[in-house]
């Protein structure tokens, strides 16, 4: 059912659904009776007021960003690079992992293996305190790595699925026109490839944003660590994880609208 | 034997009447080729053909016409036997595979050009890639090529946009454009609707005429009977006959030549219990 039919139909719809109604409404009530008794039970004290300062200042120098905006900055420079590299590391094991070549693909195997039966923060824990140390990576860069690493192994199985897709037609054209398969890759598969996975890789990007914020333990000030220390600096901890929740979600939730929507019109334009 | 007949009496002017036979260029010995499954899809088929020759093979569907000619550009692996093309062994040294694979062009029957690439564009490609062409030198003779069959206003159009005939001549055309000694047709005009099979057939044609080396994947009796030197009949992975292509229509030796052939011309006749179904599907 979608949207537009419910829109025609709305007193139908609501007695139809009035007992879904009805629980949402109890549901609201629920919520807003917890927050209020939290506030009366533990004498808390709401401080919103105080709360757009560690959004945005005003000094006499004009409007500066307060700790947590500059923290979503951070967020976004992790992210922005990790998925370049997560990119690259996916593409690069789905490749392997379609090669002739058994190395390769025992490689690349090993590789997303790896990744995905290890939990995240103790790659990231094990590339800062190990792996950083040789090769004189500091936490931003550590962070990084193991981000795209963690995110490459899953995009990898996306790039497989949409390398594997593509009509054998368009391989055997390009065979017979003696391409190599590094070009038949580059100009012929892949560029169609990454035009149907293009939700699913939208889809890696809202995982990284969410996932970056493990990099608060190892000293990085992105959103959730700047969230951490106002929260403990001010006491406002309501508020302030309110507003961190808050920020995420305004970051990511139109990013998966348009995973979704992007999704749909592909299905629709094959 | 009717329609053999009304073929006979429709030839048109002779389109091979100026070309000469070279030498041989391809020269396949003997080969055997077993699917995975264990199916045996060529079982010992030997054949010469001679620069400027145009080789038809035609038989039912499963015979292996197609394996032959995915056999000859290296798509397939040969189980045993040999193939030599240009003087080029067809083996296990990637330079030979290469070069075979560039000079011997193939066409599809289902064009497999590249989607979301322009006419032009798909032309270009290996040109540039694989010849190391600038793009300029490529779209000069890409640009040729389009005029050649007919569609020099199509050059920024995307298969999508192009009937199936059309991107049928621009995928020959994309062929032609590494310069190659030998081409290969795999139906090319089966999966066409009728009004645009006419205009592919005129673009082989013209190659015909120009003495280009071909060997075609048919159920086109005209074009076998017009602008073929040779057929060759297929069928369970083998060579059943094969004779110049006045030979073949005029005094089909084999009685299963025969048979198919009744069918292709006329569709399926009643009668004999051996002729398959399959043959229907061929049209
Ligand atoms: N990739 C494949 N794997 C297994 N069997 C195949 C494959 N391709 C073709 N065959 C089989 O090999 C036989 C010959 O096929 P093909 O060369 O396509 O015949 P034709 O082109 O004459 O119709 C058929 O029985 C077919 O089912
Ligand atoms: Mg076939």
């Amino acid at each position: 059912m979608t949207a537009r039919t419910k829109a025609a139909t709305v007193p139908g719809f609501l007695v139809a659904h009035y007992r879904d109604f009805l629980l949402y409404g109890l549901f609201l009530g629920a919520v807003a009776w917890f927050i209020a008794s939290g506030e009366q039970g533990m004498g808390y004290h709401w401080k919103w007021y105080r709360m757009p300062r560690y959004l945005v200042q005003i000094t006499e120098d004009g409007w500066v960003l307060g700790p947590l905006l500059q923290g979503l900055l951070v967020t976004f420079k992790i992210s922005g690079l990790s998925l370049i590299l997560a990119m690259i590391f996916g593409l690069t094991a789905a490749i392997f992992r379609l090669s002739d070549s058994f190395t390769a693909r025992l490689v690349a195997k090993g590789y997303i293996e790896f990744i995905r039966n290890t939990p995240l923060l103790t790659q990231i824990f094990f590339i800062y305190y190990v792996i950083g140390p040789i090769f004189g990576l500091g936490a931003f860069g550590s962070a990084v790595l193991a981000l795209s690493l963690f995110e490459g192994a899953y995009a990898s199985e996306i790039f497989r699925a949409g390398i594997v897709s593509i009509h054998k037609g368009q391989w055997e054209a390009a065979h017979s026109l003696g391409l190599s398969r590094l070009d038949t890759y580059r100009k012929v598969i892949v560029p169609q490839a990454v035009r149907r996975i293009l939700p699913p890789l939208t889809g890696v990007g809202v995982t990284l944003i969410k996932d970056s914020s493990l990099a608060s333990t190892i000293a990085i000030y992105e959103l959730t660590q700047q969230g951490n220390i106002v929260s403990s600096d001010t006491f406002m901890v309501f508020e302030v994880w309110f507003t961190v929740a808050a920020i995420y979600l305004a970051v990511t939730f139109p990013l998966s609208m348009f995973v979704t929507e992007l999704g749909k019109r592909m299905r629709t334009a094959e | 034997m009717t329609a053999i007949t009304a073929i006979n009496e429709n030839r048109q002017e002779p389109i091979r009447e100026n070309v000469r036979l070279g030498p041989e260029i391809i020269s396949v010995r003997d080969i055997v080729k077993t699917y995975p499954g264990g199916l045996r899809a060529l079982d010992h088929i030997s054949l010469s053909v001679r620069q400027r020759e145009v080789v038809v093979v035609i038989g039912p569907s499963g015979s292996g016409k197609s394996t032959l000619l995915r056999c000859l550009n290296g798509l397939e692996e040969i189980d045993s036997g040999e193939i030599v093309i240009d003087g080029v062994p067809l083996d296990e040294d990637p330079g030979h595979r290469l070069t075979i694979r560039t000079e011997v062009g193939m066409v599809f029957q289902s064009f497999n050009l590249f989607p979301h690439m322009t006419a032009l564009q798909n032309i270009n490609l290996a040109q540039e890639q694989v010849r190391r062409k600038s793009r300029k030198e490529a779209e000069e003779t890409t640009m040729a090529l389009l005029a050649r069959v007919g569609l020099t206003d199509k050059a920024q159009a995307y298969p999508a946009q192009l009937s199936g005939g059309q991107q049928q001549r621009v995928a020959i055309a994309r062929a032609l454009a590494m310069h190659p000694k030998v081409m290969l047709f795999d139906e090319a005009t089966s999966a066409l609707d009728p009004e645009t099979i006419g205009e592919v057939l005129e673009v082989m044609k013209g190659l015909a005429r120009d003495g280009m080396t071909m060997v075609v994947v048919t159920h086109e009796m005209g074009f076998a009977r017009e602008a073929g030197d040779r057929v060759i009949f297929m069928e369970n992975g083998r060579i059943l006959e094969q004779a110049s292509s006045d030979d073949f229509f005029s005094n089909p030796r084999q009685e299963r030549t025969r048979d198919f052939l009744g069918q292709i011309l006329c569709g399926p006749v009643p009668g004999p219990a051996e002729s398959t179904p399959n043959a229907k599907e061929q049209l």
